[in-house]
């Protein structure tokens, strides 16, 4: 079976769920209250995204500087982890500890100090996507062959050499993994604080929606996110794949 | 020997530093480590909060139900996509490609549609748990090696010998660490159910006290609910360590 009939069958049963969920309501098996249809949501999608433009523009920011941040802060750190392994054996179980920690229990602390506004979010955003990074960058770090290193070394190379030749290409690929990863945590953790504790934003906007019973405007919104967020991943593997054929 | 000790001296550092800057701060906001115990004491003795031992055994059986969900939901689904190999090159890559959402934005729809009882956690919970486990039991039979099943096969293998002597020894270790990975994204699903809105449960108690400044209460509540993760993810690593074992 060929890429192009895979896509097609792929549209097909997509269209084929939409159809039938159309069905499901207009025939009264789903109550449109609660679930409205495909119809009604395309109804609203033009203006909710009219609305929801700004909103969603802002949690991109706070998303961006929360990412930003995690980067920072946690691809020097994974390098630091993984190249030293006496501070990965002591330091490692904490980190793979605070991962495994679910994020959300901190988030009322940082509302409580930072209240309702942009460094919340930021900062959520920052605490969701670090972790990820550290664990990936430190892991792609070990995975360095030493001897490699070794030889260089013995055959004259400067640490400069080394860096740009062994180390860089070896760990390029988890600081793009991690750089992928760390974006999906970081919109989580945007989007969870204006949830949580937010008075704009899209979070915040989809939250109102559902306690206001407006179905087809919360299904609007969940589907801008939802696209939104699929085309920047989708653009970044893009990038790290156009990256992999120049190393 | 010497790891551990080194361990411990950050462990201690770390507590010291953070009690040196609670101090000097806001006590109303910043707690330090050595209020905990004391909170921790009036959170279980249930001095001005809910009582605890109900609110933690509905988190409990809604991760319990989540988590069964999850794993019968994702095995299905799974071996469904997985066995069908047109099937699998169909669906598998919408299945991957939904993973690139931020998962809290379905949490919104869950809310509305199951009100704010535990039946939202549970559905959010098995929504999480049921992604990593179906994703696991597919790449698990990718990694059957095609070659012994067709050995097997003209052999006389019935399909049960099959399943159970090749697929399941090669599939093992990826499935197991699926269902970890399930059972961690179940318990977070949970929680933030019941953070985001709830009237039960441990996050409705956490939120309680954030929502009365009872800073301390609060920071007593995240470190036995964190502790009560790590030790519930510790068991999983140990489990999977044994599987992979027995795998090979």
């Amino acid at each position: 079976m060929g890429g192009l009939k895979i896509a097609a069958c792929q549209a097909l049963s997509v269209a084929a769920i939409l159809i039938a969920w159309e069905a499901a309501v207009r025939w009264g098996l789903l109550d449109p209250v609660f679930v409205p249809a495909p119809s009604s949501i395309l109804q609203v999608l033009g203006v909710t995204g009219a609305e929801a433009l700004p909103r969603l523009g802002e949690t991109l920011l706070k998303t961006l500087l929360g990412y930003a941040l995690a980067i920072l802060a946690g691809v020097p750190a994974g390098l630091v982890l993984g190249s030293r392994p006496t501070a990965h054996a002591i330091a490692m179980p904490y980190v793979v500890a605070l991962y495994g920690v679910p994020k959300i229990l901190v988030l009322p602390w940082i509302a409580l100090i930072f209240g309702i506004g942009l460094s919340t979010a930021v900062l959520s955003a920052a605490v969701f996507a670090l972790f990820p990074v550290v664990v990936l960058v430190a892991a792609g770090t070990r995975d360095v062959d030493p001897a490699l290193v070794t030889v260089a070394t013995s055959m004259g190379a400067s640490r400069a050499q080394i860096i740009r030749k062994v180390l860089l290409p070896t760990v390029l690929p988890s600081v793009l993994t991690a750089m992928r990863v760390a974006m999906v945590f970081a919109l989580l953790g945007a989007l969870i604080a204006e949830m949580l504790a937010g008075n704009r934003g899209m979070g915040f906007q989809m939250q109102r929606a559902a306690l206001a019973f407006r179905a087809p405007e919360l299904f609007a919104a969940t589907a801008i996110v939802s696209v939104v967020s699929i085309s920047v991943v989708l653009f970044l593997e893009h990038l790290n794949a156009r990256l992999g054929r120049w190393r | 020997m010497r790891i551990w000790l080194w361990r411990l001296g950050l462990l201690l550092i770390a507590l010291t530093l953070w009690e040196a800057v609670a101090r000097m701060l806001n006590p109303i906001l910043y707690v330090g480590p050595s209020q905990l115990p004391g909170a921790l004491a009036r959170v279980l003795a249930t001095r001005d909060l809910p009582p605890l031992p109900g609110h933690a055994w509905l988190t409990v059986s809604e991760i319990a139900a989540a988590y069964v969900l999850a794993v019968a939901g994702g095995l299905w689904v799974g071996f469904l996509l997985g066995l069908r190999q047109t099937v699998g090159r169909i669906y598998e890559p919408l299945l991957a490609t939904l993973y690139a959402v931020p998962s809290v934005v379905w949490y919104p729809s869950l809310m509305l549609f199951f009100g704010l009882g535990p039946a939202s956690k549970i559905a959010f919970g098995f929504f999480l748990g049921f992604f990593p486990v179906t994703l696991a039991v597919l790449a698990g039979i990718r990694q059957v090696p095609a070659t012994l099943v067709t050995v097997a096969v003209s052999m006389g293998a019935k399909p049960w010998t099959i399943f159970r002597k090749v697929m399941l020894p090669a599939m093992a270790s990826t499935m197991v660490g699926g269902l970890r990975t399930g059972l961690a994204l179940s318990v977070v699903g949970v929680l933030v159910g019941e953070l985001l809105g709830a009237r039960a449960g441990l996050g409705y108690v956490i939120n309680y006290a954030y929502g009365l400044m009872m800073t301390a209460e609060y920071a007593a509540l995240v470190v036995l609910v964190a502790a009560a993760v790590l030790l519930l993810d510790g068991a999983g690593a140990l489990i999977e360590a044994r599987v992979k074992q027995w795998a090979g």
